[in-house]
């Protein structure tokens, strides 16, 4: 059995570091080994998070090979751009299409492209690429912060995990807290309806 | 087969402290490291918080009162190595945990204490950070070990990074020497499974007894112990040659020499380019077993050693082959041509291509095609560097250094979440070096430019390293301004305690050292403490320091932003954030070209206040000319 890479890219603060956990969580919950590596620190101040996600029945490197992306999780759409290096045309993209801007854009020293341009862009790379409103579907479940399990949701929906929805929900139950339990239950829900539409 | 479980609802203190052996958790490196201080019976652990090394404290400090283990922010790494010598040389194992950089503050210690030697099992911990995620530099401290002439091992992921602080444990009491355990930001801050193994007792022998010889290093002594010290080394080599610690794996013609999280990149290369190749994987970096690496380069050509920044290894390998005679073609950083960077981390990628150069075959991967395409994506993306948060009372510190010196002011920096500050548009900093450093490079300047010079520092860093540098500017009468960003925590690592916060590490009160009594203390007259949310007061406080003759500190104190909005949570306040009167804006942008709140959003032209993001800080308000921010 192959690994599988996958690639998380947000915003400090969006929760892409406990998307991660409960991807590593669940790995661990059927028996495969896993490593997710992330970067701390300077990193986290407003700015561009990575992490890496790499699951199978033994994993040695903390990062993906470029180009061998099995799928990128985006929190934002230029997020998503600054990784392409690790896709491929056989690679997923699931991105928000929630835009966060960052300060350099509001100082008008750089642009925030289009959508189109933007998605103009991961084609060039593949055409598996799922565009969804996170945020709004976040809301819709109850709170705007379980955006990152909405995003969870719409991963496992695209088949590019190796385990089972049940693994994954029990894993959320084990990681958040218990008054936000439904709200990210249904929210993991919704990314996964949304996905597979 | 171990019991697999995960995190389920059990804490994180649930799992390092009560968690059962054999159980396997997905740990970052830095909390399996804080579980093997538990199993290796630590009783004493120190550190200076620093990126990619503070959750190992931090995890310690978590666990502490349970596990029973004594832990501390020491004030900075020499005087945590210190500490932590103290205990071991009075019998108790000890380790104490630092950023690279931390181990330069450290050296003095580590030096000497190499020739002491150590009782209980002292173990120094040190995070390289290749690639400068977090740093000011991307120093090999593997040459540390080399220069103190202690062992170091290096581990290859978070399971290793515990076990092999079990076996530096045993390694430094068997042959009372230090010994250095070197991580690297992907061991450090990657997760894995780790299987919990059982809790060793205590040492028994925890005492203090006298031995001048031994522990005195005047010159006589030092001289003597430098010779023990030798011999002990020469002891460790030996043992070295029937480590468990290295392992040759796999066979093939090919050979290829490896350490800590390089070894991982060199298994996924020979995985892809389904290759037969043998792995000398050195566990024990310093000192190199000898006897194994000449057999084993006598047993194959070409080999090729794949390590990260220094070509550390390599030299030794080159100097190892040249002493036995083996003509074998070593090849790496330091051979013609070059097959790996002497810079950066590397990656999977870099080890595939050395590879594939090495036996001249196409990678199997075209990264030559991706490299044009991503070139394109990046180019299409707006940058975003790590920015001060929304409502950081060091925007307003800075904002208000700016005025008052009318942006006309020289100014150093230093470590910490300030350093940010030197990004536009508030653009305070134009000199960085290291902890403390702001103090003496002012003072240099001073001594040179007409302009005003400004010195920034940060609460924790003041304590850590710029008290001497402030001393020396009163004792040799410099003339600059010394901004204390006191925002109350050690925010950047994580918001640990500090003397200034009258709290330690194990939750306990303590005296609160207060920066301005530490000031006068130095002897240092000018000293005015402002809040940077009144910025009129600031600006006024600042420009009477730039007049004042002699060294001025100002001390602009205001709680970090996320700690505050933390407390004003827990307590249920109301944070009452402010809003543009779009009639009174004229989009003149003062605010946004001010201070870059990341709050501050333009869309199509038009100013407006994110209610997710702000602070509720009202600084804005202040910078605005025409009244246009008001409280909503």
């Amino acid at each position: 059995m192959s690994t599988t890479n996958l690639i998380v890219a947000g915003v400090g603060g969006q929760g892409v570091i406990l998307a991660t956990e409960i991807l590593g969580n669940a790995a661990i919950k059927e028996n495969f080994d896993v490593v997710i590596s992330e970067i701390h620190g300077m990193a986290q101040r407003g700015g561009a998070v990575v992490s890496h996600v790499r699951i199978g029945p033994k994993v040695y490197s903390p990062t993906v090979v470029e180009g061998l992306a099995d799928a990128i999780l985006g929190f934002e759409p230029v997020e998503v751009l600054r990784f392409l290096r690790y896709a491929s045309d056989r690679t997923r993209i699931i991105t928000s299409k929630r835009r966060v801007i960052p300060p350099s854009v509001s100082m008008g020293v750089a642009q925030y492209p289009s959508l189109e341009q933007i998605v103009g862009m991961y084609r060039r790379f593949t055409q598996h690429i799922t565009l969804i409103d996170a945020f709004t579907l976040a809301e819709e479940a109850g709170s705007a912060r379980t955006q990152n399990i909405v995003l969870v949701g719409a991963l496992a929906a695209t088949r590019a995990l190796p385990f089972k929805n049940d693994t994954l929900k029990a894993c959320i139950q084990e990681r958040v807290p218990r008054k936000y339990l439904e709200a990210n239950l249904k929210a993991f829900d919704l990314g996964y309806t949304e996905a597979s539409c | 087969m171990h019991l697999r479980i995960s995190v389920s609802d059990l804490s994180k203190l649930d799992i390092l402290v009560r968690g059962r052996v054999g159980e396997s958790h997905l740990l970052l490196g830095n909390e399996a490291v804080a579980r093997g201080a538990l199993e290796g019976g630590v009783s004493v652990a120190t550190t200076y918080p620093g990126t990619p090394s503070s959750e190992i404290a931090d995890t310690i400090a978590l666990m502490a009162r349970e596990a029973g283990i004594y832990m501390e922010y020491s004030t900075n790494e020499m005087v945590a190595l210190e500490v932590a010598a103290g205990a071991s040389i009075s019998g108790a194992r000890a380790i104490c945990s630092m950023k690279m950089v931390g181990l330069n503050v450290a050296s003095d210690a580590l030096m000497t204490l190499a020739y002491t030697g150590v009782r209980g099992g002292l173990v120094v911990i040190s995070a390289d950070d290749p690639d400068c995620f977090s740093s000011q530099n991307e120093q090999d401290n593997r040459y540390y070990a080399l220069l103190a002439n202690v062992p170091c091992l290096e581990p290859s992921n978070a399971q290793e990074a515990k076990d092999m602080l079990l076996s530096a444990l045993r390694l430094s009491e068997e042959f009372e020497l230090p010994v250095m355990l070197r991580l690297v930001t992907r061991v450090s801050h990657a997760r894995k499974p780790v299987v919990l193994g059982p809790v060793e007792a205590r040492s028994r022998d925890m005492k203090f007894s006298r031995d001048v010889k031994r522990f005195v290093m005047v010159p006589s002594n030092a001289r003597s112990r430098h010779l023990v010290l030798l011999e002990k080394m020469d002891r460790v080599k030996k043992a070295a040659e029937e480590s468990s610690l290295n392992a040759v794996l796999g066979e093939g013609a090919l050979g290829v020499v490896t350490s800590g999280v390089s070894f991982n990149y060199c298994m996924e290369a020979l995985n892809l380019l389904d290759l037969r190749a043998s792995v000398l994987k050195l566990g024990l970096v310093n000192p190199l077993p000898t006897g194994l690496i000449i057999s084993f380069l006598k047993e194959h050509d070409p080999v090729i050693v794949v390590e990260e920044l220094e070509p550390f290894l390599e030299l030794h390998i080159r100097s190892i082959a040249q002493g036995a005679d083996v003509r074998c073609r070593i090849l790496g950083k330091l051979s013609h041509p070059s097959y790996l960077p002497r810079n950066g981390e590397l990656s999977t990628r870099l080890v595939l291509s050395a590879i594939s150069k090495v036996l001249d075959r196409p990678t199997p991967v075209d990264f030559h095609y991706i490299e044009t395409g991503s070139r394109m994506a990046e180019a299409l993306s707006p940058p975003r560097p790590p920015v001060l948060c929304p409502g950081c009372p060091h925007m307003a510190s800075f904002h208000a250094i700016k005025v008052a010196t009318g942006g006309k002011a020289v100014c150093a920096t230093d470590i910490g979440c300030y350093a940010l500050g030197a990004q536009p548009p508030l653009s305070v900093g134009d000199v960085m070096l290291c902890m403390g450093g702001s103090a003496g490079v002012s003072s240099g300047i001073s001594k040179v430019v007409e302009e005003p010079v400004v010195g920034v520092v940060g609460d924790s860093t003041f304590f850590h390293a710029s008290i001497p540098g402030l001393i020396n500017a009163v004792y040799n009468k410099h003339e600059f301004v010394y901004v204390v960003l006191d925002n109350c925590t050690t925010a950047m690592t994580n918001f640990q305690p500090h003397p200034g916060t009258g709290v330690t590490g194990l939750g306990e009160s303590s005296k609160q050292i207060l920066i301005e009594d530490v000031a006068k203390g130095c002897g240092v007259d000018f000293v005015k403490v402002t809040d940077p949310y009144d910025l009129k007061h600031t600006i006024s406080t600042i420009k009477e320091a730039v007049d004042y003759k002699g060294p001025a500190v100002v001390i602009s104190r205001h709680k970090c932003a996320i700690l505050e909005s933390q407390e004003r949570t827990a307590k249920g306040d109301e944070i009452i954030q402010f809003k543009i009167d779009e009639e009174k804006c004229t989009e003149c942008m003062a605010c946004i070209k001010s201070l870059g709140c990341p709050a501050l959003a333009v869309t199509e032209g038009n100013v407006s206040i994110d209610s997710i993001l702000c602070a509720g800080c009202g600084v804005c308000a202040q910078v605005c000319p025409y009244a246009a921010i008001r409280k909503g």
